[in-house]
Parts: structure tokens; C-alpha cells; sequence
């Protein structure tokens, strides 16, 4: 037991995964000052560390792409990489425009909705937990609970802000549930979880429809504006599967069509004009 | 002393591709973290000493940069040094050995976040996500381990010795 004691930097490694837990812990609802002063100052940081990610990303998709190892010989290659390079950034450039320009036409297309566009920053590392952090924060008017959409439909759900940056829980995540309605028959209903089969994801579930529900493959699913985080009328997705079964599990699987994994720009909703609305 | 001195870069870069690069080409939820691997290779082939700044830092960056919890992957990957330190405290290990150990420390830190995420409320559909994503995640970063092990390497005095 005394040499157990003697172990000074076992201890030490001890106490110290103790007490990380217990600030881990003490940050688990976002609610710790220090963990913000921490995020917004280094925000910048995360956000220049993302752009070098970027283009780091598009060099070795030029590099490792096909046509490329067909080059004939080192010199031409390493021209053909210098073009591929400037195309590169102008494809960037480009698709960039591309994203703007339909968020732009749903700003447009949605006069009565305030938004604020902001940029991905930073993806989870640990894979149980599906959100990402934008670079916009109180600063710009954003508070927790505000919805975060795309042209493609609902992202999520702002979770915590900070002055610079904001945590947004995806659709993706398991604990996200939102109010929806069946745009053709006006039935409404909670989508959230998940669904698998064979490994591959079909989309979220869809519950609590009425009994009387007449949903249906290729109906549309907009947000019903119940709970007052999601206006009313957002894209969600579309159906994909009625459950057949009878009731007890879930109603209808609801494919999503925002691309989560490569998501870089999106719309958080900071308000709604209530005359319009 | 110059190989120890290739920690810090190691780290660093560990980090960037940890929060910036890997969640980005991820397929099935299957991310290796290096910031425990550096860690460990420091534990295998320096001293459990290089490895617990690593671990310490390296994880709280990492959690500063991308993770919810502040503290939790800094927790985790200190627990996988010193599981480590466990096994490879008096001797050098054979890589084969290596790879086991450092599978088992990081199993120990992935249980540790795994329970955590559970307390703190978070629901995931646990089987998919275990068989799918961590156990592939897990046997990458053991894998990682050991050129990183080769590269640290050092015989310095205190430096841990073949088996």
C-alpha cells in the first residue's frame, strides 16, 4: 500500500481525470463562463484552423483523383497540378457562389423570416454526439433554441452561443425531435431518431400522426410551427416508407435531403414577422 | 531529446486533424483520434512523462476546438496513458504486444466517454455505433500507435528499454 502511495505521478494523472470529469461535467449544459471565454477566443482560431482544412481537403482530392496519376512525366504534372490548383479554387469559388446564391433565394423567397448565414467552423470528434459549430453568436443575435435551415431544409437546433460561434444539435442527432406536419393532408406529427436497416440510414422517424392519417409515400414534411423554435412551413423532407405495421413504433420514414456531412454555410432563423407570418 | 522534441508538432498536427480533418472524410462514423495515439507512442517508446502533457493538453484542445465537454477527451486519453504505463512501465514491448496494449487503453478511454455521453443524456442507437464506428476507430488509432512508437523512439537515460 505504501509503494502504491509512493507512485507520486500516478496519483497526480489520477487526480487530474478526476477533476477534467468534473469540469467536463460542470460544461455538459453549456452554462460554464470559462468554457465560453475559452470558445470565443479561440473561435478565430478554429476558424482560420478550418479554412487551412479546406484547402488542405482540396489539394488531395486533386492530388489522389485519377486523371491525375494518368500525368505523363513529374514536369507536367506538376503543371497540370498548378491549372488543377486554380481550378480548384475557382470550382471553390464557384460551388461557393452556387451555396450562396440558394441561401440568398430563400432569404428572398422568405421575406417574413429574419436570418442571420454563418459558416461551419468545427465538427464534433466524438462520434455520439451530431453537431456542429457555426461562427455566428450573440454578437449577430443569435440565441439557444433559434432554427438553423439551409435551402435543402432544417439543420437543427441552435444549443449553446457564444459571442462568435454557436453549437448546433444536427437532425442527425438522436435527442432532436421537432414538430411537423404532413403538407398535403395538414397532419401533424413529431419527427426524430433515427432509422437504419442493413446499415444504411433511410432517415427520421416520423410519430404521433393521427390515427386517421392518410400519409404516403413522396408526401411532403414541412415544420407545423408547434413548440415556437421552428417557424411554420420549413422543408423538412419527404416520405420514404409508411410503416404498415399498425401502430407502437413509428408512422413514416421522412428522408432528408440537407447534406449533413458536407453542410458548410446555413441559415439561422432569428426571428419571424408575426403579420406576415 | 530531439526525438521527444518532435511531440509538440506531432501534437499539434494530432489536434488539427482530430477537429478539422477527419470528421470531414469520415465514413461510418469511423474517426481515429491521434491526439491519444501520440500520446501512447510518447508512453511506448519515451516516458510516461512525455506523454501526459500530450494526453493533458491534447485533449483539452481538442475539446476546446470541437467537443462539447471541455475536459472529457483530456480525462480519456490520460486515462489510455496511463493504462498504457500499466502494461510498458518496466519494459519496451514487442510491436504485436504494443498494438494489444494500446487497444486495451483505448477501449479503457473509450469506455470512459462512451458512459460519460450516456450520463450526460445524449441517446445513439449503441450497437450500430459501437460495432460500426468505435471498434474500427479504435483498432486505427492502436494501429497508428505503432509507427508513431518507432518514430518517438529514443535511448535516452530513464527511456524505456526492449523487452
Amino acid at each position: 500500500m505504501r509503494k502504491l502511495w509512493k507512485n507520486r505521478p500516478m496519483w497526480i494523472t489520477m487526480t487530474a481525470i478526476v477533476l477534467l470529469i468534473v469540469l467536463a461535467a460542470f460544461t455538459a449544459n453549456g452554462k460554464g463562463t470559462g468554457d465560453s471565454l475559452f470558445r470565443t477566443a479561440l473561435a478565430p482560431v478554429g476558424e482560420a484552423l478550418h479554412s487551412v482544412q479546406q484547402a488542405v481537403g482540396a489539394f488531395f482530392t486533386r492530388v489522389f483523383s485519377p486523371s491525375e496519376l494518368e500525368a505523363e512525366n513529374a514536369r507536367l504534372r506538376e503543371t497540370l497540378l498548378v491549372q488543377q490548383e486554380k481550378l480548384a479554387l475557382l470550382d471553390e469559388t464557384e460551388k461557393e457562389n452556387a451555396r450562396l446564391s440558394e441561401l440568398l433565394n430563400f432569404v428572398e423567397a422568405n421575406p417574413q423570416m429574419r436570418f442571420v448565414t454563418a459558416s461551419v467552423i468545427g465538427r464534433d470528434s466524438n462520434p455520439y454526439i451530431d453537431t456542429v459549430m457555426l461562427n455566428a453568436g450573440s454578437r449577430s443575435g443569435v440565441t439557444e433554441k433559434m432554427a438553423v435551415i439551409t435551402a435543402e431544409g432544417v439543420v437543427g437546433r441552435v444549443t449553446e452561443v457564444g459571442p462568435n460561434w454557436c453549437r448546433v444539435r444536427t437532425m442527425l442527432n438522436d435527442e432532436m425531435r421537432i414538430s411537423v406536419m404532413v403538407q398535403r393532408t395538414r397532419d401533424e406529427g413529431m419527427l426524430g431518431g433515427l432509422y437504419e436497416k442493413d446499415g444504411e440510414l433511410l432517415g427520421a422517424m416520423l410519430y404521433y400522426l393521427p390515427g386517421e392519417a392518410d400519409v404516403r409515400v413522396g408526401d411532403v414534411i414541412r415544420t407545423s410551427g408547434i413548440g415556437g423554435s421552428f417557424p411554420k412551413g420549413l422543408y423538412v423532407g419527404t416520405v420514404v416508407a409508411v410503416n404498415d405495421e399498425g401502430k407502437g413504433t413509428y408512422d413514416a420514414i421522412v428522408s432528408m435531403d440537407v447534406d449533413f456531412l458536407h453542410l458548410e454555410n446555413a441559415l439561422i432563423v432569428t426571428g419571424v414577422d408575426e403579420a406576415v407570418r | 531529446m530531439k526525438r521527444r522534441i518532435l511531440l509538440i508538432p506531432a501534437a499539434l498536427v494530432a489536434v488539427f486533424l482530430d477537429c478539422f480533418v477527419f470528421p470531414q472524410f469520415t465514413e461510418n462514423g469511423v474517426r481515429p483520434l491521434f491526439v491519444p495515439a501520440v500520446a501512447l507512442a510518447a508512453v511506448a517508446s519515451t516516458k510516461v512523462q512525455d506523454g501526459i502533457p500530450v494526453a493533458f493538453f491534447g485533449g483539452l484542445l481538442t475539446d476546446l476546438f470541437c467537443n462539447p465537454y471541455i475536459g472529457l477527451s483530456a480525462a480519456a486519453y490520460l486515462l489510455a496513458v496511463s493504462v498504457l504505463y500499466g502494461f510498458v512501465r518496466k519494459n519496451r514491448p514487442k510491436l504485436p504486444l504494443l498494438f494489444l496494449f494500446a487497444l486495451v487503453a483505448f477501449l479503457a478511454a473509450e469506455t470512459l466517454i462512451f458512459v460519460f455521453t450516456l450520463i450526460a443524456g445524449a441517446r445513439f442507437p449503441i450497437g450500430t455505433r459501437l460495432l460500426r464506428a468505435t471498434l474500427p476507430s479504435l483498432i486505427l488509432e492502436s494501429l497508428a500507435v505503432l509507427p508513431l512508437a518507432a518514430l518517438f523512439r529514443t535511448k535516452e537515460k530513464g527511456a524505456l528499454t526492449r523487452r
